[in-house]
């Protein structure tokens, strides 16, 4: 590749060149900037091209705010009594997008994994969340359909309470735990679950 | 045209902000992950497009391969110092000023470029000094950025360390195809005259996003 001259040695475009690209630059900016950026980012606009162009709708678009489901509204409580390094599994049937709020608390720090499985494999399981603590509260939204929720185990020398209170759109109750398992299908009506403890 | 593609940049309210999924790897988690930092770190740089037009004005008149380095070093460095300092230190700065300043720092080099500093005051400020400031702008956007996540002090400085190796590592990449790009171009007798196009239309470019973030710490606070 031939080595060309650098700047430094080219004659720069003169003061008036400079200004008028500048200017130009400046100019041109300020057009993009009112007539668009404003409009979409920030529903801010003077001259009416958001609404003109539809632009303005970006800005008032918000997602992720409001997700319709499909399913039954149902609320379930439980409480589970762990004998010193029991394990329980409690799950819900969630269709991919479904939401649920949940809370749940322990006498005790506990281990828990906050895991689905999708439908295809019941042998694979997808962990989403995995510590020690004594609580936990927050939205689930499921990535995929299949059944969600929660393994305790008890690591203490102790028993332990744990209460678990959640709302959402599921749709079965699958509890797992040592020796054995549990299935409910919810009924298709607007009555909360049962009581699982 | 410029307004069709402006739109579809203009994605977001932040010039860049991290994405959902990279957020959440962040914030959960412990201890030292440098990989997956130094990944995030050349992300940030490859897909920023105020980082890239940044770039391109800093090296659109330098064609030896030892001055592109001298020059991304120069930011990284700059970059390395506040980001380290900023997130160690708690030290927070809006983040829609520091992206105006970053904005105003592809002004100042497409300024440059078309002489605009020859021709004002009658000299050429260092480019070197330049380029070593607008790093430490970067670097402390990006400080201001990553404290609004939860992170593990577990770690946390080869984390940093990992992100900033990353940088560099992701501006040479970028900067592979400007520079083969321009070294091309410059073999072309058209190159002088388009290249005062080119750098306004990098000042223009620059203009918009100041007055983007600018807009958006008057008006979202």
């Amino acid at each position: 590749m031939p080595d060309t001259a650098p700047q430094a040695a080219q004659e720069p475009p003169s003061l008036r060149t400079v200004a008028l690209a500048t200017a130009t630059a400046f100019v041109l900016a300020a057009v993009i900037l009112v007539t668009a950026v404003l409009p979409a980012e920030y529903g801010v606009d003077p001259l009416g091209t958001g609404a003109a162009f539809g632009l303005s709708a970006l800005a008032d678009t918000r997602p992720g705010v409001v997700a319709p489901a499909t399913g039954s509204y149902r609320s379930d409580s439980a409480v589970f009594v762990l004998r010193p390094f029991e394990w329980i599994e409690y799950k819900y049937r969630l269709e991919e997008g479904a939401g649920m709020l949940f809370a749940w608390e322990a006498t005790v720090p506990v281990r828990y994994d906050l895991h689905g499985e999708p439908n295809a494999g019941p042998e694979y399981a997808e962990s989403f969340e995995s510590a020690d603590r004594q609580e936990g509260r927050g939205t689930f939204r499921a990535p995929f359909t299949g059944i969600h929720g929660w393994y305790w185990q008890n690591r203490t020398t102790s028993e332990v309470t744990i209460r678990l209170w959640t709302t959402g759109f599921y749709t079965a109750i699958h509890e797992f735990f040592e020796g054995g398992s549990t299935s409910r299908t919810l009924d298709d009506d607007r009555a909360s679950g049962g009581d699982g403890s | 045209m410029a307004v069709a593609v402006w739109s579809a940049l203009a994605g977001t309210a932040l010039a860049h902000p991290m994405s959902e999924q990279n957020a959440t790897f962040v914030q959960g988690l412990q201890g030292s992950a440098a990989a997956p930092f130094v990944y995030l770190g050349a992300k940030h740089m490859v897909t920023g497009y105020d980082h890239l037009l940044f770039l391109v004005g800093v090296v659109f008149f330098l064609y030896r391969l030892k001055d592109v380095v001298l020059y991304v070093s120069l930011f990284t460095l700059g970059h390395s110092v506040t980001l380290l300092a900023g997130v160690l230190g708690g030290i927070r700065v809006d983040a829609h000023l520091v992206d105006a300043v970053i904005g105003l720092s592809v002004v100042y080099k497409g300024f440059e470029n078309i002489g605009g500093f020859e021709r004002l005051l009658g000299f050429r400020p260092d480019t070197r000094m330049a380029v070593l400031m607008f790093g430490l702008v970067h670097g402390l956007g990006l400080a201001t950025k990553l404290q609004e996540f939860a992170l593990s002090k577990d770690g946390l400085v080869t984390n940093l360390l990992g992100f900033n190796l990353g940088v560099e590592v992701g501006q040479i990449l970028a900067l592979a195809f400007v520079v083969l790009a321009l070294a091309y171009w410059r073999r072309h007798a058209g190159f002088a005259r388009w290249a005062l196009v080119t750098n306004s239309l990098l000042v223009s470019a620059g203009f918009v996003l100041a007055g983007h973030q600018l807009a958006g710490y008057v008006l979202a606070g």
